[in-house]
């Protein structure tokens, strides 16, 4: 067990735990942020995807341990005093959520994209989401928020 | 029940030879994780009794792509974006990016690194086709001192390498290639988060429409990834032109059945392997 400081949503954050926990379960089990999905576990589905230092990652590839002193950013942190990011806004105003489980992931991608390249082709939006699996939407009105959004 | 790992993250290169020295541990070093941490969940054997996982991503010295006289330095921390968004590897080293792009999602490359890649030396690692045709070399650092060996000889078998368990890849070295031309193909079951079912990288110099020098690998299709000496060194002053491309590729389908035998997937693999590999020499040396 260990003392860990890092930067959760923009505040700072202290956790102590077994260092060698995935950074997910921390979020999910020791933290209750349960916004961040548990999908596939093994990198392939997207659906547990958070920012780590403005990249996308993979929360269930990352140790806890590793975001020591790191930067990190959950779907949590993307409203603000109650109400949802304007990237959010349009996800709903567009049908881009429909059972929601890749919602929070997909947000995270599209997000991390708009940070560096805040006018993105569909090519380069197709590329930042293509490691987020939606089973409901077949990803048109995903990939029209997200355009929307950055217009 | 999961057994306690113990994590620890190295600052400096020598902290970490230090803890890998320790004969009483299974150390095994984290750099992207994005094997051993899936490796490790699914109970697979390779990463079982682990007692020690070294994380190496916070080590300084490991980090940075550097452009000597004549050669390119990467070191072991670097991930597959980092390699992406980098200029001196998009001016000269378009095998490495062609075959970096294809990896995974963008989530797995903005953690794995290409180090890692041929480190776990899985058969269908997209950069080792590519590292092999650039004749990469590896630096490997212990205790007892540092070696510098050719990726080709590191690489002994799927998932095993010559790396000892004291021993820590530090960077691998890629000499310049100006004068020669190359391209790299991957052909996976769709375009994004694919494993590879047959890779192959190819790099060539001509003078006078014969070939200078011509290397050509494989990934996924063979046990490894690996270079084709024979095939290499029969090209050499030949014609550069579809004559000599059909009879490569038709040299190169037998040695990969020579190699794995013939296989259920063999069927459809070996005319695809033979037309994907003639395609690539008409691409990369215009006629």
């Amino acid at each position: 067990m260990k003392n860990i400081e890092f930067t959760l949503n923009g505040f700072p954050m202290l956790v102590y735990v077994d260092p060698s926990l995935r950074l997910l379960d921390v979020l999910r089990n020791t933290l209750g942020l349960t916004g961040t999905k548990e999908g596939c576990d093994i990198g392939e589905c997207g659906a547990c995807t958070v920012l780590l230092n403005g990249k996308a990652v993979n929360s269930c590839l990352v140790l806890i341990g590793q975001v020591e002193n790191q930067n990190v950013l959950t779907v949590e942190g993307l409203s603000s005093h109650g109400s949802l990011h304007p990237l959010q806004q349009k996800f709903l105003e567009y049908g881009a959520v429909q059972c929601g489980f890749c919602t929070p992931g997909m947000l995270l991608s599209a997000y991390a994209l708009l940070q560096e390249n805040p006018h993105p082709s569909e090519d380069e939006i197709k590329d930042a989401i293509a490691g987020n699996l939606c089973r409901c939407t077949g990803y048109k009105p995903i990939i029209d928020a997200i355009t929307a959004y950055s217009r | 029940m999961r057994t306690k790992v113990e994590f620890i993250r190295a600052e400096t290169i020598n902290q970490a030879l230090q803890l890998l020295a320790d004969n009483n541990k299974n150390t095994r070093i984290l750099a992207g994780g994005t094997d051993i941490i899936t490796g490790m969940r699914m109970k697979s054997k390779r990463f079982a009794n682990i007692d020690l996982l070294l994380d190496i991503n916070s080590i300084n010295d490991l980090k940075g792509i550097r452009l000597l006289e004549d050669s390119v330095t990467i070191g072991s921390n670097v991930t597959f974006s980092e390699i992406l968004e980098n200029k001196i590897i998009q001016d000269k080293l378009p095998l490495l990016i062609q075959s970096a792009s294809g990896i995974g999602n963008l989530q797995i490359r903005n953690r794995a690194t290409v180090v890692g890649n041929f480190v776990n030396n899985a058969p269908c690692a997209d950069s080792v086709p590519a590292l092999l045709v650039y004749n990469a070399k590896l630096r490997i650092e212990s205790l007892k001192g540092a070696r510098e060996i050719a990726l080709q000889d590191f690489l002994v078998k799927a998932y095993k390498t010559q790396i000892a368990p004291d021993e820590l890849v530090t960077d691998i070295q890629i000499p310049l290639a100006n004068d020669f031309c190359g391209t790299f193909y991957k052909l996976g079951r769709r375009q994004s988060v694919a494993i590879s079912r047959i890779s192959l990288a190819v790099l060539a110099k001509l003078s006078n429409h014969k070939i200078d020098e011509i290397r050509i690998a494989s990934g996924a299709v063979t046990p490894i990834g690996k270079r084709f000496d024979d095939l290499e060194e029969f090209a050499i002053g030949k014609n550069a032109g579809k004559e000599l491309f059909i009879e490569l590729a038709q040299k190169m389908a037998q040695q990969i059945l020579d190699v794995t035998g013939l296989r259920w997937s063999g069927f459809h693999k070996i005319p695809v392997l033979q037309q994907a590999l003639y395609q690539l020499l008409l691409t990369t040396i215009e006629l």
